[in-house]
């Protein structure tokens, strides 16, 4: 099995590496919005002293933390795997003895992961002598525990979004519920603005929801902005979710395999 | 005259593809709703914990909201799909067609896409304008209406000048069909005033990509934050950049040679 992850590992990497320049323009395009968001907060905290508790390098080292998380947390199976299902180009990965979302599709999205991130480290260091976040207050047990909530993130996030990649084998809308699902990561995750600063309604139900898992947990775990009780609650709800997410995925699949039959058969 | 015919040939060709998918031209709206509902919510959430952004209040923020998309329609009902085939036609050499109607091809290759049902959007920006200044409660004189509607024009224009450029560099560059994405990338950055942005990010908004042109400008034109030095400057950089844009697009075609030589 190790043998097939190494295998997977180089076919994959060699392939997103041909697909460079494109993977630069993506992370350009990603990058915008939370340094739009940055910019817009700072300049209300900067204007008014604080908001809510929050100064401006709140608002940086938030900002600037979320570009690292979002990165390793963030996916792209809907836009690697969704065609496969459409177009029947499916059909040579399931006679294959090995699960094509769990494993090949998986360290594809990695491998992706890694070259973005080596695009990301450069641009960040420029960002960080732009913006100049004040980071003297992050303690490393905070990053210890963000690594085991970050990973858990990704592979919640991994899972819902193969979820719905999967849906795929039923309707040919399944980037329009995508967008759907993008735009509550958007309301629910933090992305916007740090979740203590959204309505309460928000706030409330988002804490019950995994896509903060993807973002906000993480996050202010590196920030040292939790208390034990919201840490020991935020694991203990990314393993109710991590269950949630696979056993979804799992009866999705299984029904939606069924029901496949590729173009031309 | 014929451009005119032209056009609303394209169109009715675009409607009656449309019109083959009703469904989705449904779920589209749908989504574009939802992301006007989000995007007042977020503009709600920034107004709860502030007055002023930039100097501008809540009603301006969502004339702004109004503006922006304009542009992002222009974007994403023209730019996108034209973009799209433009760049299959240099890759399997169908642009030979284009080349031999006989008709600018600049205006050809830019706007035989249109993607119909972003027309609503288009009466919504208008709406969003319109109610953004009611509740803003700037005073607007009808000299300051006309400046409005010019730089937006302008604003509009640059847009497109600085997208014929980019696909235009595909005559030189053939792989380079990731031509707009910078282009719509820094998009984002107009749905607020380029005032709250530290001054490297202005200067990109700009200068560079000039989305601020097309979005913030007019905006503070319409408030009467410029003098008429200003509004000249920016009308005259609207016709420049257009000028430019057609010499690049011609001298673009000159080195086309189609697919297969």
């Amino acid at each position: 099995m190790l043998l097939i992850f190494q295998r997977l590992w180089q076919v994959n990497w060699a392939e997103q590496w041909q697909y460079r320049a494109n993977l630069i323009m993506y992370l350009l395009y990603w990058l915008v919005s939370p340094i739009i968001y940055l910019a817009v907060w700072t300049s209300i905290a900067n204007s008014k002293g604080d908001v809510n508790g929050y100064t401006a390098n709140d608002f940086i080292t938030y900002y600037m933390t979320l570009l690292i998380v979002d990165q390793i947390t963030s996916n792209i199976i809907i836009h690697s795997f969704g065609y496969k299902i459409q177009d029947g180009t499916l059909s040579g990965e399931l006679i294959r003895p090995i699960h094509p979302m769990l494993t090949n599709a998986l360290v594809n999205n990695i491998a992706f992961k890694g070259l973005t991130i080596m695009g990301l480290i450069p641009i960040w260091i420029v960002l960080f002598f732009l913006f100049k976040p004040d980071y003297s207050n992050v303690a490393l047990s905070g990053i210890l525990l963000a690594i085991p909530a970050a990973i858990l993130g990704f592979f919640i996030g991994y899972l819902l979004s193969a979820t719905i990649t999967a849906l795929a084998f039923w309707t040919t809308r399944v980037y329009s519920i995508h967008e759907f699902y993008y735009a509550l990561i958007l309301l629910f995750s933090g992305q916007f603005v740090p979740l203590t600063l959204m309505p309460k309604l928000v706030q409330d139900i988002a804490q019950y929801l995994p896509f903060q898992l993807l973002i906000y947990f993480p996050v202010q775990l590196i920030l040292g902005k939790l208390s034990s009780a919201q840490i020991t609650q935020g694991f203990m709800m990314a393993g109710i979710w991590l269950v949630i997410s696979l056993t979804l995925f799992t009866w999705v699949w299984r029904n939606g395999v069924k029901r496949f039959s590729a173009v031309g058969a | 005259m014929q451009t005119l015919k032209l056009l609303s040939a394209f169109f009715k060709v675009n409607v009656q593809m449309a019109l083959a998918y009703r469904a989705d031209t449904i779920v589209n709206i749908l989504l574009n709703i939802m992301w006007l509902g989000w995007e007042l919510l977020s503009l709600n959430i920034i107004f709860s914990n502030t007055t002023t952004l930039g100097g501008w209040g809540l009603g301006e923020l969502i004339a702004l909201l109004g503006v922006f998309r304009l542009v992002n329609t222009m974007m994403i009902a023209i730019i996108w799909p034209n973009t799209e085939k433009f760049n299959q036609s240099i890759r399997d050499g169908s642009m030979d067609y284009t080349i031999l109607q006989p008709v600018n091809s600049m205006f050809l290759v830019t706007f035989s896409r249109i993607t119909v049902w972003r027309i609503w959007d288009l009466v919504l920006a208008i709406v969003l304008i319109v109610v953004g200044i009611n509740i803003s409660g700037d005073t607007t004189s009808p000299l300051s209406i006309l400046t409005f509607i010019l730089l937006t024009v302008s604003g509009a224009v640059v847009i497109y000048s600085l997208w014929i450029v980019l696909i235009a560099l595909t005559f030189w560059f053939t792989k380079f069909d990731n031509n707009v994405t910078i282009l719509h990338a820094l998009l984002d950055a107009g749905r607020y005033p380029a005032t709250v942005y530290p001054a490297w990010l202005r200067i990109i908004v700009t200068f560079v990509i000039p989305v601020a042109v097309a979005t913030t400008i007019p905006l503070q034109a319409l408030r009467g934050d410029l003098n008429l030095n200003q509004v000249i400057l920016f009308f005259t950089v609207g016709i420049v950049s257009f000028l430019i844009a057609s010499r690049v697009w011609k001298s673009g075609l000159k080195q086309y040679s189609g697919a297969s030589s």
